[in-house]
Parts: structure tokens; sequence; C-alpha cells
């Protein structure tokens, strides 16, 4: 399943207990703020770079903290479209030495953990691997071993790799840590967790703790909630919102094939969006999504426009089932799609194959929009290549 | 010594034995039909691990079976148990982690199975690396399983779709082995191998997790030292490193059989920012996880790995050396297979209905015995002493024939679906006798009325017919759906007997009378079990208990008559209902196709 990153809030939460003092601060909210100290401000949306691009200022006093904020909050309008950055954490300032700053991370990987540890902090370690150490944990004797040979703290290692475990993380990046008198401080930390692990943490992290994307369109949103509600998958990303032609395809490695084709032919850039459904999604579903897909089209500016419902031999998506779906949605448009002399092309196998391409020839020719209907019998690229001779007639 | 055999060599020597693990009806029925057209005498899965229910419903081929279900691996009887060697496991990725865990423990001289979940988490996955990686062949988790033709198909692969599964050819053992970690994939690499001419030796679908527990390296492992596999083909997609884990391999000898791949996502290169692509694996971070930086190196370590999928169709069909295993291969005609239609309710033969027990030979009574409980029924019944013979061996007689009438009669179709509804032996007996009524098992005393009045009138037949006609009522005691003229129903037959040790029969001439009327019309309205049973116990009452037309017209008030059939009929409804929980197929629902809805007018 997909790693999703947590907040540094949460982050440290989760690693530091009830000893961490940091204040997350939300949007238009006034958080409750200790009158005396110095603190780091700092946005907590996942940003990369952050002190590079001036999302981090320290040493503040408590009342400039909300100025800090409404300021740092406008820098954002410009990358984001929904109107800038919109969470934020305040925590007291540690005093340390930049010299004593380290780089630990924990990852799953298949052997067991990966603990990676230099002794110069923040640096970049994919630039500098041979300050890199590199350990796999297994027991408690692999920790013991790190421990003494990094000569960090081994209640540190012991607890980080708990918490690691217990609330099924994937990554784990503290970059910088410092030491001092015997205990380690993470100054960042940075987490993925295991999204297939969100039923069994219960509360520990919820949806609330996950740092957003970037915002998408409105049909890519659209597309993540209804993939929250189905064990089958849907995903949706607009690429040339002005292409020509736009996808319906099945299957994660079949969608990718389709994909390419149109790249080879020269006409990668007319593509308006990539996506897929796949693990059987009921007739209900895939009309949902192929309504947000044939709404993309309708959009697009583009002078000829096609629809490739496309994807491999499914071993058990129902056809018939899916493209009654999608029957459905262009049922809802089929004068905006005459209008736009748009044609639809596929090419799809699997259960209920032959009826589910009958039912969809049948269709297409009846409103006008057969462009060409193949099944199995053709190769996978067939709608495609069909498609992409459909737009190149008349181009000027 | 048993030589070491890998998995697949042993699925192929051996019986495959399935036990399914939660329950994907399309998936499981897919194995028995493959099973069915590889030849198999008996399907491969033996068991399904499930609630709510004892059984599920199946066909093999054209006949319908049970599969029996399980509420936990310890519920499985032990001649099954010793059979299992392979899992599936359909739960979701919440519950797979322990299942498969309680499936190897109870199970481990298995040789492996498939983990169909899309949502398992890392760690659980790691930790079944950790205790079971190196033991057994295990595909997933996701992805749809592992198929070894006419041996073995573990999951959905190859498709649930019997046309799909015949046009594949997946009876047929041949030598090209088909791995990818994306399921739809290794379905259209199945059918372009057989599209090929070819035949696969066997198929795997890794899944696209970050861990598989069985990698892509022990696959191929497998492929090598697989006598019947002789060349590779693989689909892979830009993201992760397998496919070095693949060039590696290749050179250093460990794997040494052609091989043609297919490694897609040149489209990434179109677009500034890297796209995540169908699978959790599938995120191009580093340069060398790209589509054409993988292509090159499986080129330089001897790969045909095609720029296009055109191509790399092309280099399937030039694959030299790989032979099909001939095997008298039987065609059956799916499109007749594909026919059948499932069955919705299934019950037993509660008693034999196509013979009538003989209560009468010759002119005398044939049974003989006290019938102490059909003495004492009538007694309370009828409020005082039997004192013939007679009387009790027509009960005894009617009581034996009305026991059961099969399982598709109203009133035993309504204490099945009851049973289903996990309903209690009371209530599903209660929801079959309030079937019984004008229409059904209810017709005894409404005859005995008619009788009694006829007799009492003095009405000939043809008049009372007649009456009955421009009224245009029913008779009742006359009809039925099944039995007519030619075609008599053995239990009236065997009944009507009785006639013979009378000295007189009124109710019953009137009754063979009316027959005699209404069968010139039409040849299903003969004289039906309920009008035979009112008619002579009518005249046994009369003369052998000496009860007169006013006692025996006050009976008929109290609806005594249908007693006669409620008594026993009540023994046939308890025995579809305990055989409805001894095969528990869960609650019931009419198909969709079978019932005619009309739609609300607007």
């Amino acid at each position: 399943m997909p790693r999703i990153k947590l907040t540094e809030y949460r982050a440290k939460k989760l690693l530091l207990g009830d000893a961490y003092r940091g204040i997350p601060i939300i949007a238009n909210e006034k958080p409750e703020l200790p009158k005396l100290g110095r603190f780091a401000v700092k946005v907590d949306q996942g940003v990369k770079k952050r002190m590079k691009k001036g999302l981090v200022l320290l040493d503040q006093s408590p009342r400039a903290i909300s100025g800090v904020v409404s300021k740092l909050r406008k820098n954002g309008l410009a990358s984001s479209p929904t109107g800038g950055f919109s969470r934020f954490l305040a925590e007291p300032m540690l005093r340390h030495n930049e010299k004593d700053e380290q780089y630990v991370s924990f990852e799953r990987v298949r052997e067991g953990i990966r603990f990676m540890h230099a002794k110069a902090g923040g640096i970049e370690i994919e630039s500098n691997p041979e300050a890199v150490e590199t350990f796999i944990l297994r027991n408690a004797a692999d920790v013991k071993a790190a421990a003494q040979k990094t000569k960090l703290p081994e209640n540190f290692l012991k607890h980080a790799l708990e918490v690691f475990e217990n609330n099924f993380f994937a990554f784990l990046e503290i970059n910088p840590l410092v030491v001092i008198n015997g205990k380690a401080e993470p100054l960042d930390a940075a987490v993925l967790v295991d999204s297939a692990g969100a039923f069994f943490v219960k509360d520990a992290w919820t949806a609330d703790d996950i740092v957003e994307k970037t915002a998408g369109s409105r049909a890519e949103k659209n597309i993540e909630e209804l993939a929250k509600t189905s064990p089958a998958s849907f995903k949706l990303n607009v690429l040339n919102p002005n292409g020509s032609l736009f996808f319906l395809l099945s299957g994660g490695g079949g969608s990718i094939v389709i994909a390419d084709e149109a790249e080879l032919r020269g006409a990668g850039k007319e593509i308006g969006n990539y996506g897929e459904y796949s693990g059987g999604p009921t007739r209900g579903e895939t009309y949902l999504y192929a309504k947000e897909v044939i709404g993309l089209l309708i959009k697009s500016k583009a002078k000829r426009k096609a629809l490739i419902i496309a994807g491999g031999v499914a071993n058990f998506t129902d056809v018939k089932q899916t493209f009654m779906g999608v029957i459905d949605a262009l049922a809802e448009n089929c004068e905006k799609l005459n209008k736009a002399g748009v044609k639809v092309f596929v090419r799809r196998g699997g259960p209920n194959e032959k009826e589910g391409l009958e039912l969809m020839k049948n269709f297409l020719k009846k409103e006008k929009l057969l462009g060409s209907v193949y099944g199995s019998d053709a190769v996978i690229t067939k709608a495609v290549d069909d498609a992409i001779k459909f737009i190149k007639v008349n181009r000027h | 010594m048993a030589e070491f055999m890998t998995p697949i060599e042993a699925a192929r020597k051996g019986k495959a034995k399935i036990l399914v693990l939660g329950s994907h009806p399309a998936i499981v029925q897919s194995i028995l039909d493959f099973d069915f057209i590889s030849g198999k005498k008996s399907p491969s899965v033996l068991g399904l691990i499930t609630g709510n229910r004892k059984a599920e419903k199946y066909f093999f081929g054209q006949s319908e079976m049970l599969i029996p279900c399980y509420p936990a691996i310890d519920a499985v009887p032990s001649e099954i148990k010793k059979q299992i060697n392979w899992m599936l496991n359909l739960q979701s990725g919440r519950r797979a982690f322990e299942s498969t865990i309680g499936f190897f423990e109870a199970f481990p001289q298995a040789l492996g199975g498939h983990i169909f979940a899309e949502n398992m988490p890392e760690k659980h996955a790691t930790e079944l690396i950790s205790r079971f990686g190196s033991k057994y062949l295990i595909a997933g988790p996701s992805g749809v399983g592992l198929l070894i033709p006419g041996s073995l198909k573990l999951g959905a692969i190859g498709g649930v779709d019997l046309r799909q599964i015949s046009a594949s050819k997946l009876s047929t053992p041949g030598s090209v082995a088909v791995v990818s970690t994306s399921g739809g994939m290794t379905n259209e690499l199945i059918r372009a191998v057989a599209d090929a001419g070819k035949r696969l030796s066997f198929a795997a679908a890794i899944g696209g997790d970050r861990f598989p527990i069985t990698p892509l390296t022990d696959m191929l492992k497998l492929a090598e030292s697989d006598t019947n596999t002789k060349a590779l083909v693989y689909f892979g997609e830009l993201g992760g490193v397998d496919e070095y884990e693949i060039v590696d391999m290749l050179k250093s000898k460990r794997f040494t059989k052609p091989v043609v791949a297919y490694i897609a996502g040149v489209i990434d290169e179109a677009f500034d920012e890297h796209m995540q692509f169908g699978h959790a694996k599938a995120l191009v971070s580093r340069k060398d996880e790209s589509a054409r930086a993988k292509r090159a190196a499986l080129r330089s370590a001897g790969v045909i790995a095609s720029d296009t999928f055109p191509e790399f169709l092309e280099e399937i069909s030039k694959l030299s050396g790989t032979r099909e295993i001939s095997r008298n291969v039987k065609l059956y005609d799916i499109d007749k297979l594909m026919k059948r239609e499932k069955s919705i309710l299934s019950t037993r033969e509660i008693i034999n209905i196509e013979k009538a027990v003989s209560f009468v030979k010759g002119k005398k009574l044939a049974v003989n015995g006290e019938h102490i409980f059909v003495k004492a029924t009538l007694e309370a019944l009828l409020g005082r002493p039997v004192k013939s013979k007679i009387t009790t061996g027509f009960a005894e007689a009617v009581f034996t024939s009305l026991i059961d009438h099969g399982g598709h009669v109203s009133g035993a179709v309504n204490t099945m679906i009851t049973a289903r509804a996990g309903k209690d032996l009371v209530s599903s007996l209660a929801a079959g006798l309030l079937t019984i009524g004008p229409r059904f098992g209810g017709a005894v005393n409404a005859a005995a009325k008619v009788w009694l009045a006829g007799v009492s009138g003095k009405t000939s037949p043809s008049a009372f017919v007649e009456s009955e006609s421009r009224k245009a009522a029913i008779i009742p005691g006359i009809g039925h759906l099944k039995y007519r003229v030619g075609l008599p129903d053995p239990r009236v037959e065997a009944l009507s007997k009785f006639a013979l040790l009378l000295k007189k029969h009124p109710y019953y001439d009137f009754a063979r009378g009316i027959e005699k009327v209404t069968t010139g019309k039409n040849g299903k309205l003969i004289l039906n079990i309920d009008g035979v049973i009112a008619a002579l116990f009518l005249d046994i009452l009369s003369e052998c208990e000496g009860f007169s037309a006013k006692e025996l017209l006050e009976f008929t008030d109290a609806e005594l008559f249908n007693a006669f059939f409620v008594i026993p009929r009540s023994v046939g409804f308890i025995s579809h209902f305990i055989e409805q929980k001894k095969n528990d197929e869960g609650l019931f629902r009419l198909p969709e196709e079978l019932l005619f809805v009309r739609k609300k007018e607007s």
C-alpha cells in the first residue's frame, strides 16, 4: 500500500509522547501559546527544503508567532492554487551546536529495518554516500551492535524502533538529530506511514495527520474520494487538459503499455489524462469514474478528440458490468460528444467479454460515436492506434 | 528417499488440493471449471473457511455440487486436512496475515499459496517473508496467483470466465513460463502465449506490493530448475529495481534460459513530474528506474527487451525450442457448459414419491400391527375409541402417503427458505404450515364438504359440475398440476383400494362420478389425493365408526379433515428443515432473473 507522509507534529508526538512541546497551528485557529520562551515556527506540510525556501523562522518570541504564521501563509499562495499554506508548527528553540547535528533514518525493507546514520547531519545523504553507515536491524542484538558502532544511545534506538513498529511506519528520517547529555533530540522528523496500517493503529495517526498533496483538479479529487470507498482501484491524473486523447484504461500494467504506445506514435503530449480502474469495480463505480473522464474530455479545447476505452485481458473484472457503467456515463453526454465530433475506440478482454463488447458496439453505433471496438483477439494497443489515426486527420 | 521436487513439479505430479480462506464465488468456480476441463475427476478445492453457512453450491462441469464451509481451520475434518497442500487466501488485507500464519501452522507440509488481498501492511508482509518466505511458494500479497496448466489454478489468474480459461488453453502443459507483477498483464501474456501457438509451463503473478512473499528472483529460480520450462516471458514497468535482479541472475548464470521481456513506461519521459502509476512500487525517483534504462540493462544481459508491444508479441512467437507436451485433450463444448443454471434450493429425498405404499392387498387389509400412535391420534381427534381396524388402517395409509411430496411444493419451499434465514425449527415449520389452504394441502376439508353436500342433496354428479361451472368455481378435491388421465397419482391409486373393504361407499362413488364428468373436459381434472382422502374418510367414518351425516358435517365445520394433511406433512417439513440446517447454504435470495417486477407508473 502507498506510503503516506505525516505531519512533523504527529511524527514527533508519536516519537516523544507527552515530552513533546510542539504546538500545531492550523490555518485560522489561535493556539494556546506559552508566554515565555523562544520558538521556531515552521510550515508543516511535507514541504522539502524548507529552510532554503524561507519556510522556517527561528528564535521567535511568543507574541510574534501569529504574525509569522500569517506571513508564511501568504507565502504559499503562489505555489498553491487553493490559498496558501494552512498548517504550521511552533516549537521551543533547542540551543545546540551545529557540529553536533547527526543524521538517522529508518526504513522498512525486506530483511528488516534498514537503519542509516551519518555523523554530520543536515546533509544530502544521496550526494555523500561515504559518510553514511547502514545497518539492517532484525533483533535486539542487531540494535545493540548498531548503537555501539554509531555511539548513539541504545535506548533511543530501541524506542524509535518500537514506535516505528507499533505505528506501522514505513520510513522515519530525523535530520538533524542532536544528542545532548546522552539524550537524543530530533530537531526535525519526517515519517512515511504504511497506509494499509491505518486499521491497526486505531487512532495513533488518522487522516488529519496526513500531509495533503498540493490540490489537484476537481476530477482528481473526486476519484480520490471514490477510491476510498471501494476495494477496487481507481486512479486519475490530469496531464494535458486540452489534449485530444482521453483514456478510460483498465489495469495498472496494461494502462502503461497503452500510454507508451501514444508516446511512441508521437502523440504523448496529446494525452489528456492518465489513470486506470481495476480490481473488479461495480457498474456504479465505473460509471462515476467514466463520468469524470468524459467531463474532462468535453472541457478540452482540442479540435479533434477521441475517447479510448482499453485494457488487457482482465482476470476477474467483469467487462460487461464495467462497460454498462461506461455506457451509463456516455449516455448522459451524447449530445455534447456528438457536437464535438468525438469518437470512441475500444479494446478489452476478460470475463463476459463477448456480451460487454456487443453492448458497447451497439450503443456506440446507435449514438454515432463508433470509432472501433475490439476484443482480446486484437493487440492491446489497437484502440489507441486507431484513435491516433483519427485525431491526426485534418490536423492543421 | 524421495527426490527433491520444486512446488511446481510436486503440483504436477501429485494432486493439488486447496483450502480457501474466505470466499469469492467467481474465483472458486473458475478453479472448478479449470479442474473439469483439465480432466480431473474431482475438484481441487476441498473446503472454504467462511462463516454463516455450511456449504456453498458450485458446478463441476454441469453437475451441481456442494463444497463444505467451516468456521475455522480446526473445524476441518482430519480426512480432508491431510489432503490439503495449497492455500488460497481471499480475505481482506486486515485479516490475511493472521489467517496465513494459521494455515501454515496447521499445514506445515503444504507447498504454498496465494494471498489475494491488496492492502496488507508492509509489516505483515515482511513478517510472513521472515517466517515462510524460504519454505513455501507464496504468490502475493496482491496479484492474481499461480497457474500450472492442467494441475493447479490458484487464484483469479487466467480468468474467471470459462471461455477465457478455454481460450488460453490452460489445460495443456507447455514450456513457456510467464511472470509479472501485474495481474492484468500476466493474463494478457498468458493469452499471447496461447495465441502464438505455444503453451505455458507455469504462470505467476507476483503482485505489485513492495514486499512480495516469493519475490521475482525466487520465481526465476523456480523457472530455472523446472525442467519443463524452456523460456521465460516477462512484463515489467518503470519504477523499482526488480529487472536489475534479473540482469544479475543472468550475468552470474543463475538463470540461463531465454528471456523475452517488455518493460512499459516510456510515457514517463513525456512529462516533467514523475507519475505514480498503477502499482505501489512504480514510483520513479531515480533515473535508472526508468523503462528505457531497464530495457538497456536487460539487453546487455542477453534479454530480448522489445521497444514496442507488437514487437514483443512477435518475439514471443519466435521463441524456439518450446514444445507442447502432447496430451489427449478432451474438447468440451464450452457454450453448452456455460448454459448451466444453478438450482436455487437443494434438499434430499424425504420419502420415495414414486412408490406408494400399498395397504390393501387383494381385498384385505394388508398391514397388521398395533398402530398404537395412529389409534391414539384418531381417538384424540374423534373424541371416542376407534371401532374398526379399517379406520386405523386407512389413517395409517393416509399419514404415510402424505409425509412429503418433494421440496418444490409451496409449503416445503417456505420451510426451507425460513430455515436458511437462520430461523428455528418451530418458526420454519410454521412458515410451511401457513401455506396450507385452499390451494395447497388444505383442500381435504373443502372436498369433504362438497362430497357431503352432493350426497345429502342427492344431486347427480353432472348436475353438480354444471352448477359449479356456471359459478366458475373450482371443485376442491379435483385437479392436479402434475398428474392427469394416463399419468395417475400412485397415492390415489393405493388409497382407492380401501373402497374394496367397504360394503358401501356413497361419498367415494360421488367423487368418482364428479371425476368422470370433469376429466371429460380436461385430462388434468382428476380426483386428487385431497379428494379421495376426504371421500373415503367420510365413507369409513360413516360405515365403520357409525357417525351420522350431521356429525360428519360438524367435523367439517371444525376442519378435522385438514388435520389429516397437517399431521403427516409436519414430519416432512421438519425433515426438510433438518436438511437445510445440515447443509446450510446461507440466506436465500431469489435470483433477479427469476423475478418479474412491473415498474411503478410514473
